[in-house]
């Protein structure tokens, strides 16, 4: 068995960059260091073995000419496509969807906008005091995540850069750093935490205004229970955040998905805002997809905008609420749809689920998934860190190389985007 | 009984992503979570199926007891069945209330669908592999 070190795990924000991969006869056998889901990633099966056309409401399998021919007649037809997903696939798959929409004229959104669009916009709004995961690990004393869940979401993210990780600069990180979870449910997080806050549904907001008053001398203020949360313990968590050398606050889509969206992650940022008059403190937004914030960076770098870009105005423009995949679908304005490195059918209201129903929609994606049953056609692709490479972000911002590790075949995202968009300019001329 | 709906990520849903079609995903995303006190005021056994309702839709799970849920709080794992009684609406923002949705519980006899089934409701069609 060859042993193939240091990969990255192309699954979640974390990017894991220590896993050891044993791989025999040409596949991979077993890996060391990952959590149960990169495993599960890594070792998963089942891809299609090429592309299929749903043709009179059957499958057939074709070529990968064909499915190029086919894809190119879709795009081409439509007044209005939408292309979503992108959080899936490398940097430089998403810069050629950039390109594919502007001549297209459609929208190109990515999961962002179902996980941490309305973190976006209250950065936009108030900026972000973020740091790198590595500053975390060697100074935080204080770590707080609110509104997320690692031990289940990002399974190796305490073990690597906070409560079990050691510290450069701390002493005995494990036993001094401290942890507190702010979340509607006592989650596995939470029993390990240090200081476990549970408010109750819809309250961040409430409790992130009273932290931040208690930090600002207005304690007195402050009713007895804010949110299901006792002013003690309100006191008691200003006081240690107050008094830590180096804090960390984590959040995840528990903010951004409660009632206030993205007014509540503003706020977050506000209150990480006020502790830094008093001591170091910073804020990350715990990114699911492996490489959604890269394609927040692609389509910035490219067009201005982070997310839910439209280019039906020949120039890109963005407003989420308006251009945002969810909202689109569910004014059944898009007329066809490319879906790549995603899964909507999975995840989208079923009001959306209806409308990619009724359009004719590509699905590109190594397996198949519950977007595939609602597809016209459907492209297997390499997976980026097994058999294809690329550029990733971690959650922290931070670009790194996504490995390859073996050769099978499969067109990567970027060939089989690429040879679309060729063959699209082409027949347009360009 | 009315609850507040909460989705959110489970690591056995995380497990099954790239295998979404087998038995160990249609089972964990058509699992409720709820307080045990809540279930007895349902008059439901663990094990048993509930039916939830939204002004979206309905779909049948199978309740499982977790104390770590406040009283009116009920949790499924991301999937297409919590979606499938998800509203679309998102309030100006692009997204919709994954966390705050209010549904309605009933005990039922009826058998939950997988995930497959319920895209064959749809009009999806199923591949059948090469
Ligand atoms: S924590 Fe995330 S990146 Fe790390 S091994 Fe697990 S799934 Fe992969």
């Amino acid at each position: 068995m060859q042993e193939i070190k240091d990969m990255v795990c192309p699954f979640c924000g974390c990017l894991c960059d220590d896993v050891t991969l044993g791989i025999e006869n040409g596949s991979i056998v077993s890996t060391d260091n990952c959590c149960t889901i990169g495993n599960a990633k890594f070792l998963g099966k089942n891809r299609l073995k090429n592309p299929i056309q749903k043709v009179d409401g059957k499958w057939i399998d074709i070529t990968y000419d064909e499915a190029v021919d086919a894809a190119v007649d879709i795009l081409l037809d439509a007044d209005r496509p939408l292309l979503f997903g992108w959080s899936g696939t490398h940097g430089e798959a998403q810069c050629v969807g950039v390109h594919m929409n502007e001549i297209l004229g459609g929208v190109i959104d990515s999961t962002t906008s179902v996980c941490h669009g309305p973190s976006i916009l209250a950065i936009q709004e108030v900026g972000h005091p973020g740091c790198t995961l590595g500053q975390v690990k060697n100074r935080a004393d204080l770590v707080i995540y609110w509104g997320c869940n690692p031990i289940e979401a990002h399974p190796r993210h305490m073990s690597r850069y906070t409560t079990y990780a050691d510290g450069y600069f701390l002493d005995n990180a494990f036993r001094n750093r401290k942890v507190i979870v702010v979340d509607v449910r006592e989650t596995e997080t939470a029993k390990v935490a240090d200081e476990f806050i549970q408010i109750k549904s819809g309250g961040d907001y409430a409790v992130l205004s009273s932290l931040r008053a208690i930090l600002r001398g207005k304690a007195d203020m402050i009713p007895a229970s804010v949110a299901g949360v006792s002013k003690t313990q309100l006191m008691q968590v200003a006081e240690m955040c107050k008094t830590c050398s180096f804090g960390a606050l984590f959040f995840g889509v528990g903010l951004t998905m409660a009632k206030g969206k993205y007014k509540n992650v503003r706020n977050a940022i506000e209150l990480v805002d006020d502790l830094n008059r008093h001591t170091k403190f910073t804020l990350t937004p715990m990114r699911g997809h492996w490489n959604v914030y890269g394609a927040n960076e692609v389509f910035s770098w490219m067009t201005g905008y982070p997310f839910a870009v439209d280019f039906c105005r020949g120039v890109a423009f963005y407003n989420p609420g308006e251009t945002t995949a969810i909202d689109i679908l569910a004014r059944k304005e898009c007329d066809a749809c490319m879906i790549i490195a995603s899964d909507p059918a999975a995840h989208f209201p079923r009001a959306c689920v209806e409308q990619i129903r009724d359009i004719p929609m590509i699905a590109i994606d190594p397996f198949q998934s519950l977007t595939t049953p609602l597809a016209d056609l459907q492209i297997p692709v390499a997976v980026t860190g097994i058999d294809a490479e690329g550029t990733a972000y971690r959650m922290d911002g931070i670009p790194i190389k996504v490995k390859k590790v073996m050769d099978s075949g499969y067109p990567s995202d970027t060939e089989i985007l690429t040879r679309i968009y060729q063959k699209m300019l082409e027949v347009k001329g360009l | 009984m009315k609850f507040i709906l909460n989705t959110g990520r489970t690591i056995r849903q995380g497990k099954y992503i790239e295998n979404k079609l087998g038995q160990g995903y249609a089972e964990e995303t058509s699992l409720c979570r709820i307080h045990p006190l809540d279930l007895l005021e349902l008059g439901v056994e663990e094990g048993e199926n509930i039916l939830v309702k939204s002004e979206i839709g309905e779909i049948v799970l199978e309740v499982l007891a977790d104390e770590g849920l406040p009283k009116g709080m009920v949790f499924i794992s991301y999937g297409i069945h919590c979606n499938s009684i998800i509203s679309p609406r998102t309030h100006g923002t692009g997204m919709p209330d994954y966390k705050i949705h209010e549904v309605e519980i009933f005990p039922t006899s009826e058998q939950r669908k997988t995930p497959t089934e319920i895209l064959e409701q749809l009009g999806g069609v199923r591949y059948a592999g090469n």
